[in-house]
């Protein structure tokens, strides 16, 4: 497969679009940055392509409703295509900066409607709010691939103790300081530090692996 | 209140990879991270874990009109200037035509079906704009945020600048006023704020350093860089507590700092004795 293996709409996340380590194109990531930048719009569609549906996935757990992620992936290209000229390639991946730009924007629109609860994502990981089924289109090689970069990555995450996964997703998913996890969960502040502080060691040196940029 | 430590601050980076720091944390930990490019390091691979952990939950694919909608709202973007606004689905459009042909008796049940459908989709709509409504106030909220942290990070700077503890040290090159380098002491807490003007920024892989002269031998400080406009500042910088401290000075440097001095003093200013 190419560097990405971009997965049809209406197929399943398993099939989603991030690349591995070997075959990554890092450069041509900062290329179509570059080129948004100048005001290209195609350069936003291949960016989509490539992180489309990264993106709906961390918007979808952050807001837990199909149309409100598909409203936080279209704010969060359109940041993008704003943001182009900005983009610091010396800092990160531009899958990262989109992630994080995704998730901003999914955590801005739980904190302006007052829609902490996650009841809404509970019930969608429930399956309650489910999408279109699998695609038949899909090259079983490249589902293949992504199925086992996506298997180790939900294996990585499983291996951390409980309280450190609770601890790391309360920050990513909602949003929450340590000072308001350690409130939300009773716990005393320094505990919380540590448990955020190794898991997050524990996910990067098994990860690493499937950045989507290595970082030098 | 203490000032942490480096070995602490470094142990913040994951932490605010996730953002998970708070203002203060967040603050603090961005002045040491300007002075650290190990920690930056270790910052940008936390970031890049990060990102991965929309990963590991259970969701679904976007819907095939997503695309289209991203490019419509950067296509109105581009042309406009305004915020996005989401393209009315065609449906509605498409049962109006259909209910045009049906014998009379279907006509009442048509619109009232038609009405009905219409209902619907205009409230998608609405539902729609008012998701993106929301996002721009939040937008427009972070923004404010974002400016009152940058008059917070001035009054801060203005207040430790002007602590009745502080003493000024001024650092110059021989014969030159300028560049100028100032540094703010303040000897109760241990700490300096370095304030750099008129110097060039440091040629690729290479930077400048502060150093202490104590007892007559330099004590590596902080590695700072210089920006367009030939200015820098380092908040927080440490203050050696033990030994008598007679001078500060500033060397070019290799890029992530040294632990001798590698080219001759490009500043130098007296500290006040205590």
């Amino acid at each position: 497969m190419g560097a990405f293996s971009y997965a049809p709409a209406g197929s399943r996340l398993d099939a989603c679009d991030m690349h591995s380590a070997g075959s990554l194109s890092p450069a041509a990531d900062r290329e179509l940055v570059a080129r948004a930048a100048t005001g290209d719009e195609r350069a936003m569609s291949d960016l989509y392509d490539r992180y489309g549906t990264v993106l709906y996935a961390v918007a979808y757990r952050v807001v837990g409703q199909r149309a409100d992620a598909e409203e936080v992936v279209v704010e969060a290209f359109t940041q993008a295509w704003r943001d182009a000229s900005r983009f610091e390639a010396a800092r990160g991946s531009v899958a990262a900066w989109l992630t994080m730009i995704a998730r901003s924007r999914a955590l801005d629109l739980v904190r302006a409607r007052g829609r902490r609860d996650k009841l809404a994502a509970r019930a969608a990981l429930s399956g309650l709010d489910a999408g279109p089924a699998p695609s038949a289109g899909e090259n079983p090689a490249d589902r293949a691939e992504d199925d086992e970069r996506r298997r180790m990555v939900r294996q990585a995450i499983e291996a951390l103790s409980p309280p450190q996964r609770q601890a790391i997703e309360l920050a990513f998913f909602e949003g929450l300081s340590q000072s308001e996890i350690a409130a939300r969960l009773n716990e005393p502040l320094g505990t919380v530090k540590t448990r955020v502080r190794l898991g997050m060691q524990k996910l990067r040196e098994s990860l690493r692996p499937y950045f989507f940029e290595r970082v030098t | 209140m203490s000032t942490p430590d480096n070995a602490t601050l470094r142990d913040l980076a994951a932490a605010y990879a996730l953002g998970a720091l708070s203002r203060e944390e967040a603050r603090a930990f961005e002045a040491f991270l300007a002075t650290s490019p190990e920690t930056q390091r270790e910052v940008d691979e936390f970031r890049e874990t990060a990102a991965l952990l929309a990963l590991g939950s259970e969701a679904e694919l976007p819907s095939p009109e997503l695309r289209g909608r991203v490019q419509a709202a950067i296509a109105a973007t581009k042309e406009q200037g305004l915020a996005v606004r989401t393209p009315a689905a065609p449906r509605a459009l498409a049962l109006a035509r259909r209910a045009a042909w049906p014998p009379l008796a279907w006509v009442g049940l048509a619109a009232a079906l038609l009405a009905a459908v219409g209902l619907g989709v205009r409230t998608r709509t609405l539902g729609r704009e008012i998701a993106t409504r929301d996002s721009a106030i939040a937008e427009l909220e972070r923004r404010v945020d974002e400016l009152g942290q940058g008059v917070f990070d001035r009054d801060a700077i203005l207040a430790a600048v002007l602590d009745r503890d502080v003493k000024l040290v001024q650092l110059t090159a021989s014969g030159n006023p300028d560049p100028a380098i100032q540094v703010f002491w303040n000897r109760a807490r241990n700490t300096a704020l370095l304030n750099a003007t008129g110097l060039k920024p440091a040629p690729p892989g290479r930077t400048y350093q502060l150093w202490w002269i104590r007892d007559g031998k330099p004590v590596p400080s902080v590695t700072f860089d210089i920006d367009a406009a030939g200015a820098g500042l380092v908040k927080g910088v440490s203050v050696p507590t033990d030994g008598e401290l007679s001078a500060a000075a500033v060397t070019e440097e290799p890029a992530g700092g040294s632990q001798q001095p590698t080219s001759p003093i490009l500043l130098v200013g007296a500290l006040p004795k205590s």
